[in-house]
């Protein structure tokens, strides 16, 4: 099936307009990226000077290039884009990126030039995306128009809308070096002359290659059009976004009190729950729920039971659960409770959260953790579990294969794993459960942040079943 | 609904910005929306005769789409329980009105110990959209309300009413029965569809939608309209 950009996620050949050899600028840093990502389409270079770049012969113009290629991303001075756009329509060119800033975002002359452009785009029908953005990545065809050096970007199944070209630039080069998940489809919409976020939410709402979705925007250029799509989607897949800024709507109608209390905040947060997205307010969130969605299913319910180390953290996270997270810390089933009682000393009574240090005192670090978590992992009443390991040299230094394992037995139910104590068992633990299918988070708080985000989109998923709400 | 365009091209030609609270309580009773029952009135003996027979207690207000902040301006009288109160009030009233000859609303007093709000707003980016919350003097001290963009389903409206912090007064609280949420779903439902049907209107306050016995009625209500549209 061919889909509406697919021009742009799965181009079969590019051109990029203004390629250059000269090192550290964006019309070679794409090129390198191109290579980086093993990109296997015809690849076009155009330049006025002509000669060779990076052993590719370059194109003098536009005109010389041959005809029906699918895509072109131009990097050139925004004055010279409308007619860069005109040249790639004669050509056959359908699907353009445009790198360049200085338009709207900067001043009166850039304003104008972006009229410029949208009158372009009318009158030659060609799809565009931008300006002022890094445009698109997309794995699963092994391409990036990204002129920010980001070396390969590993593949999975998380897809981003994005404002700016942000996603694709330093966030991106961020989760490539700094986590253990991939993405499959990026995008930075800038300036949306033409492409704004409702097409691309609906590409990645068909999208196979697409299970969760996440959004970060400042504005929406077809609000209406975009909650529609989310409505329908979020059935299926997850939407997150983190709404920045602040639009300059509000409805003023003197003397309404429904106008008066019409702040942009309050409909857009309705707006968004109506259309089942999930709404995020921290920046972090948009990498550590989608790591979370990498590794783990969507979790069925807000049910949690954590291990921790102690009774600060079991106090403290218990009245985090209840007052900020809309998650319920559940009592247990008895055959569990009975079994976390075996496993402890008896002066401790045993209960959800799982006090688990008098058991690592008596057993080890590596048994009491695991019969722990498997005990709450049985229980019915439990959707997901959070163990705060605690590692240091002293205490012992437990084999977390058994975290993993568990993982593999309990598919259905998400664990997330924190620490508390020495921070480079920390890292050494992240770097062995992280690629085996274990998401790790460094600050306690942020397993259930996160658990309490996907809780929310798995109510949204399930209010399709027509679940009702009760006083 | 014939009547409601008409109505409302009046108004618009007139280049008004407002509904009068009759107009717009009309309004909301021609989609399904549970109105005080009231009578306009031009004279005394129009008042006199509209009182008896909506019957006493009655609320008498002055009825003027050039007239808000009717309770501010002293041109609201409630809980008249006779001929006498009602000949008090509107006396007191014509003094007060800043318009010569106005209509004069006559409304039955609606009594329950709930004031809810709804309303419609047409935002720049979302269009449409439908509010509810507590209403009465907390709409604007607590501020405890929730939107949506219309058209709303079931679904929408009955989050809606369990957005709310205050959901628990929607219960059996304080020896009073549980709202009867199906109709108040309905209303906002109603809410929604005026705004998709209607461009010229800009916003629709109803407060206070008081409940009696376990039902919603709209008490009071302003449509403001859009000039420029």
């Amino acid at each position: 099936m061919i889909r509406k950009l697919d021009s742009f996620f799965e181009p079969r050949s590019v051109a990029v307009i203004g390629a250059t050899s000269g090192r550290h600028k964006p019309g070679n840093d794409i090129l390198l990226n191109i290579a980086a990502n093993g990109y296997s389409g015809e690849l076009y270079l155009v330049n006025p000077k002509g000669g060779e770049i990076m052993g590719r012969t370059a194109w003098r113009s536009i005109g010389e290039l041959p005809d029906g290629i699918d895509l072109a991303v131009i990097i050139l001075p925004a004055a010279l884009n409308p007619q860069a756009i005109r040249e790639c329509a004669a050509k056959g060119i359908k699907a353009v990126i445009l790198a360049a800033g200085g338009f709207s975002e900067v001043d009166e002359e850039g304003r104008l030039l972006q009229a410029e452009l949208e009158a372009v785009v009318k009158e030659t029908g060609v799809r565009v995306i931008g300006p002022n953005t890094s445009g698109v990545t997309s794995t699963p065809f092994n391409f990036t128009s990204s002129f920010f050096p980001l070396g390969r970007i590993p593949r999975g199944h998380i897809s981003y809308i994005a404002q700016t070209g942000n996603f694709a630039t330093h966030t991106m080069r961020y989760i490539a070096t700094a986590e253990h998940y991939g993405v499959a489809r990026v995008v930075g919409i800038g300036n949306k002359v033409d492409v704004d976020e409702s097409d691309v939410l609906e590409y990645y709402a068909t999208d196979p290659e697409t299970e969760a979705i996440f959004v970060y925007l400042e504005s929406l250029k077809s609000p209406r059009r975009f909650l529609e799509i989310a409505r329908e989607t979020t059935r299926r897949k997850p939407i997150i976004m983190l709404k920045g800024g602040s639009t300059d709507g509000g409805s003023h109608a003197a003397g309404a009190h429904t106008a008066a209390l019409a702040s942009d905040d309050r409909i857009i947060d309705g707006a968004l729950k109506q259309a089942g997205i999930a709404r995020i307010y921290k920046y972090s969130h948009l990498i550590l729920a989608a790591k979370a969605l990498s590794a783990m299913p969507l979790p069925r319910g807000n049910r949690v039971s954590y291990l921790a180390p102690s009774g600060a953290m079991l106090v403290t996270m218990t009245d985090l659960c209840q007052k900020y997270w809309n998650l319920e810390v559940p009592a247990l089933e008895e055959s569990g409770r009975s079994r976390l009682q075996e496993i402890s000393p008896p002066y401790i009574r045993m209960r959800n959260p799982v006090d688990i240090w008098p058991s690592a005192i008596v057993n080890g670090i590596e048994f009491a953790y695991r019969e722990g978590m498997e005990a709450v992992l049985k229980d019915p009443h439990i959707d997901a579990v959070v163990p705060i390991l605690m590692i240091t040299d002293e205490t012992g230094v437990p084999d977390l294969q058994f975290v993993v394992d568990l993982a593999r037995k309990y598919p259905e139910k998400p664990i997330y794993a924190t620490f508390s104590a020495e921070k480079k068992h920390m890292e050494t633990a992240k770097a062995f459960l992280e690629p085996r299918g274990v998401p790790t988070f460094p600050m306690i708080e942020e397993p259930f942040e996160v658990l309490s985000v996907l809780a929310q989109c798995r109510r949204y998923m399930d209010r399709g079943a027509g679940k009702k709400g009760t006083i | 609904m014939k009547e409601m365009e008409s109505l409302l091209k009046e108004a618009m030609g007139q280049n008004r910005r407002t509904l009068s609270e009759y107009g717009s309580s009309r309004l909301l009773a021609a989609y399904g929306i549970p109105t005080a029952n009231g009578a306009l009135a031009r004279d005394w003996a129009e008042v006199k005769k509209a009182a008896a027979k909506i019957g006493y207690p009655v609320v008498l207000k002055l009825c003027s789409p050039e007239v808000s902040h009717k309770t501010e301006s002293g041109l609201v009288a409630v809980g008249l329980r006779d001929e006498a109160d009602l000949k008090t009030a509107f006396k007191r009233i014509g003094k007060a009105s800043p318009v010569k000859n106005a209509d004069c609303l006559v409304q039955e007093m609606v009594k329950g110990g709930r004031e809810l709000v709804i309303g419609m707003v047409r935002d720049p980016q979302f269009g449409p959209c439908v509010m509810f919350g507590l209403g009465g003097i907390f709409t604007e001290v607590l501020g405890d309300v929730t939107f949506r963009p219309a058209p709303l389903v079931e679904s929408d409206a009955m989050e809606m009413l369990m957005e709310i912090r205050g959901n628990k007064i929607l219960g059996a609280v304080r020896g009073m029965e549980a709202v009867d949420l199906d109709s108040l779903v309905q209303c906002l439902m109603a809410m929604g569809k005026i705004g998709m049907a209607h461009e010229e209107i800009q916003a629709i306050d109803v407060n206070p939608l008081i409940i009696r016995g376990n039902s919603p009625v709209a008490v009071d209500a302003l449509v403001i309209l859009n000039p420029s549209s």
